[in-house]
């Protein structure tokens, strides 16, 4: 009976390895770099860059399991400062440090793709488009019914991000203008964790990373813009922004290897697959 | 008595000495993390104030309210329940029935509050949206009761310990009269154990303040001061969780250290209260 | 006859209030087993990687639980390892040694301790993060080995008080023995003290290893994330259960990945009530230390 079992599990790792080798995931040449590596990397800040270092993560590691890849969320300004101090290899942001901020930790900057930010609604929500002034409005509190918008009679719940998110800086700046964004609103610490609250509250509001919708919520077009890979990369959506991937003066080791790995056709195809419009 | 000075006692003390120090150590470092914020402000001023980080405010009065009213009202909720459940467990459900309950609360504690907040995510959190009519479904009201269900378990434990301590000689005096189970109870055993009534009633609010996953994951999360109990709000524990993410010299991030300076002063409180609650209770008997 | 009114009230509301309990109970591991149920399987630990590979570390497992479990085991393992000799020496000493007004202060300190909010313990470990990352060296971060440590302060104050009333609780009698026969205290301690307690001290063990096992608040301040795969050292960040359940309330992609936040749910519940069971059937009179948790 276990020898069964031990003989049925080889047969199936002998398949999944075959299967491995044929589909391969990436590429073997760009994993080439990784084959006689070792040791731990730590990546950490934008939650809008999860959804690609995991999958990086994945096909590095399937390539070569001796690497440890930990990645971890916390937003852009965590990604920023943790990286500055020299808490992880590389830092994550969602928005271009400040002069200060990179002359102060010397950093380098790595832009591998390039993003929007738009307003989301619940599926059965009606309104489908908003003016910049509503938005502003909305987020302001000044409008606070769906009804003024032509929806249904409901109290509008506001979902915003915390205050170290690259998100919540851009979508502020370029949407909101600078605008208010009221205290009442509900804060959530990801992308994906907006998308999940948006999802399950049909009378809700938020904004995402283009990269992260999916029919489970729907864009809010600005001022007759949709927000969707052609416009952002056209520049016909304004709320844009670069992905970045920084690292404390010039990376090395696996710190390097991974970024190439980023910037190689298949890091890039990654990219392309996870919803980001990718640099190269 | 003699004092053998031997080694292994001294290794003894040094463990326990330790121990100790450690306690005093976590005060320090969160007084010297929270240091730059006290010196700068007033200490009122930032129990008392808003929280604005853009303009330069980082008060916790918002958190450190709704942390009192979270607790105040799982309390609420829960206190009755647990007195009900402990008088069922000690006098009124028979033998059998008393074991199962009883095994049942004892593995009540077992369950993590994380499990407990994922649950009520998902089916508490859209219920309570409907039945509000507006808002999210996160506030104060989805997660007291579920804070509720957290600390009952520890509550209706030192309410049956406290009443299985009243002594035998005064419930049998009510047997012999002819008493019944519930007369027993109301007139005999809550006057003689009232104390411990009143230790678990300040253990459960402990717990109620302490905990961190129900209220990060149930009430929503905004720093706007308390107005309604429908409204999203965030505790000083879940302040903790969500403000960790800053970068450490900001101001916003030293802010933790008050909450947690807060809510560890707030411990060492009742702790003290606790106990001089049972010196006066042993002190009677 | 309002008397009698009050009585027959407060009866029908306690077995109500009972009811309510067992109710919400019910409920709460009806949902979870309706919604999770079907992910219990080989499946949900270990992805699509073999399990044999998995547990053989040749190859890593994405999509599964494997990860986070081992993360968990080692946080337990590590944690306790601490913990133990510190807390069972401490309470040897407070129970055998120390009296009067010092015992009084220590024991007030531990209450302290085991009252202060997990958060509060995970920040400390947090700031000692910062202090050495400041002052000792750049390498240290958030680690495996911060966690263990912060968990076993959190669970130091329940081992030294298992240990003290289980030697306390001794009946005098078989105390007085062996120094009677002239055995010295630490031979009455070693010798009989102890054995005559084993069963009590290691149940407040796998309580505290519970405690381990389900807390997410100090592991989310120093080292759990999201994706780390396997723990290659003990400077290294991890994957954990309840952190993982924590995040995927939040981040799930899919109903996949929702019903696997449920499993990992029932399988945690699994671990903590496994290990509580235990714990009970080993040591009949540790009500007092379920109060702390």
């Amino acid at each position: 009976m276990k020898k069964g079992f031990h003989m049925l599990s080889l047969i199936g790792a002998t398949a999944l390895f075959l299967l491995f080798s044929i589909t391969g995931g990436a590429a073997a040449s760009d994993l080439a770099p990784f084959a006689e590596q070792e040791g731990a990397l730590r990546v950490a800040g934008g939650t809008a860059h999860i959804p690609v270092m995991k999958e990086a993560a994945k096909q590095i590691i399937q390539s070569n399991p001796k690497i440890q890849i930990s990645i971890a969320g916390g937003g852009s300004g965590l990604g920023i400062k943790q990286a500055g101090e020299g808490l992880i290899d590389i830092g994550n942001a969602g928005r271009k440090p400040t002069d200060e901020e990179i002359s102060k930790y010397d950093l380098k900057l790595f832009k591998w793709a390039i993003d929007g930010v738009g307003a989301v609604v619940h599926p059965e929500n009606s309104v489908k488009s908003l003016s910049s002034v509503q938005l502003q409005d909305i987020y302001s509190e000044k409008i606070s019914n769906w009804k003024e918008l032509g929806g249904t009679d409901r109290q509008i719940n506001l979902y915003t991000r915390d205050e170290a998110s690259g998100t919540r800086k851009v979508f502020w700046k370029k949407a909101l203008s600078k605008g208010e964004i009221s205290a009442k609103a509900n804060v959530v610490i990801s992308n994906g964790a907006m998308k999940t609250a948006v999802a399950g509250d049909p009378f809700a509001i938020g904004y995402i990373s283009v990269g992260h919708m999916d029919p489970s919520v729907t864009p809010i077009a600005l001022d007759g813009v949709a927000p969707n890979l052609d416009t952002v990369r056209s520049g016909e959506y304004k709320v844009a922004r670069g992905l970045y991937s920084l690292s404390k003066g010039e990376p090395s080791g696996l710190a390097k290897l991974f970024l190439d790995f980023i910037f190689s056709p298949s890091g890039q195809k990654i990219v392309a697959e996870k919803g980001f419009i990718p640099v190269r | 008595m003699n004092r053998p000075h031997s080694f292994t006692e001294y290794i003894f003390l040094t463990a326990a000495v330790c121990s100790g120090l450690l306690t005093a150590a976590v005060f320090i470092f969160l007084f010297i993390f929270s240091l730059p914020l006290l010196q700068n402000g007033q200490l009122t001023d930032l129990l008392l104030s808003s929280w604005a980080p853009d303009k330069g405010m980082y008060g916790i009065y918002p958190m450190l309210s709704t942390s009192l009213t979270l607790a105040c009202l799982s309390l609420a909720i829960s206190f009755p329940v647990s007195l009900g459940c402990s008088f069922v467990i000690t006098a009124l459900a028979p033998a059998r029935l008393r074991r199962f309950l009883l095994s049942m609360v004892r593995l009540m504690t077992g369950i993590p509050t994380v499990v407990y907040s994922f649950a009520a995510l998902f089916l508490l959190v859209p219920f309570m949206r409907n039945i509000l009519g507006q808002g999210s479904g996160m506030c104060i009201l989805t997660a007291a009761p579920v804070l509720a269900l957290l600390i009952a378990p520890t509550m209706i434990i030192f309410f049956v310990g406290s009443f299985e301590k009243v002594p035998r000689s005064s419930t049998l005096a009510v047997d012999a009269l002819g008493g019944s189970e519930i007369q027993k109870l109301l007139y005999v055993m809550i006057p003689l154990a009232w104390p411990g009534i009143l230790n678990g009633l300040l253990l459960g609010f402990g717990r109620a303040m302490g905990d961190t996953m129900i209220s990060l994951m149930l009430a929503g999360n905004s720093a706007s001061p308390l107005n309604s109990l429908t409204q999203s709000a965030r505790s000083l524990t879940s302040h903790i969780a969500l403000v960790m993410a800053f970068d450490f010299d900001s101001m916003e991030f030293k802010s933790i250290f008050v909450c947690g300076l807060v809510l560890y002063i707030f411990t060492a409180i009742l702790m003290l209260l606790l106990r001089m609650s049972t010196l006066c209770f042993s002190g009677k008997r | 006859m309002i008397r009698r009114l009050i009585e027959d009230a407060l009866t029908v509301l306690s077995w109500a209030a009972g009811l309510l309990l067992t109710l919400a109970l019910l409920t709460l591991a009806g949902y979870l087993l309706k919604k999770g149920g079907s992910t219990l399987g080989v499946d949900l630990i270990f992805g699509d990687t073999a399990p044999l590979d998995a547990l053989m570390l040749r190859r890593q497992v994405f999509d599964g639980l494997f990860p986070a479990m081992i993360g968990t085991l080692l946080l337990i393992t590590g944690s306790m390892l601490i913990a133990i000799p510190v807390g069972i020496a401490a309470g040897i000493y407070m129970a055998e040694y120390c009296s009067g007004r010092v015992k009084g202060f220590f024991s007030l300190l531990f209450d302290i301790l085991a009252g202060v909010p997990s958060i509060v313990v995970g920040l400390a470990g947090l700031s000692l993060t910062i202090f050495l990352h400041r002052h000792f060296s750049a390498q240290i971060s958030t680690s495996l080995l911060i966690s263990c440590l912060s968990l076993a302060l959190l669970v130091l104050p329940y081992l030294i008080r298992t240990t003290q009333t289980a030697l306390e609780s001794i009946d005098p009698l078989i105390r007085r023995t062996a120094p009677a026969l002239g055995a010295s205290r630490l031979q009455n301690i070693i010798r009989v003290l102890l054995p005559n307690s084993i069963s009590e001290i290691v149940g407040g063990i796998i309580l505290a290893t519970g405690r381990c096992a389900e807390d997410t608040a100090v592991i989310m301040l120093t080292g759990a994330v999201a994706s780390a795969g396997l723990p290659r050292s003990i400077f290294g960040q991890y994957e954990a259960l309840p952190f993982y359940i924590y995040y995927i309330s939040s981040q799930y992609t899919g109903p996949d990945e929702l019903a696997r936040g449920f499993g990992a749910a029932i399988l945690l519940i699994l671990i903590c009530a496994g290990l509580l069971l235990i714990a009970l059937w080993m040591q009949k009179r540790l009500t007092t230390l379920l109060l702390y948790r």
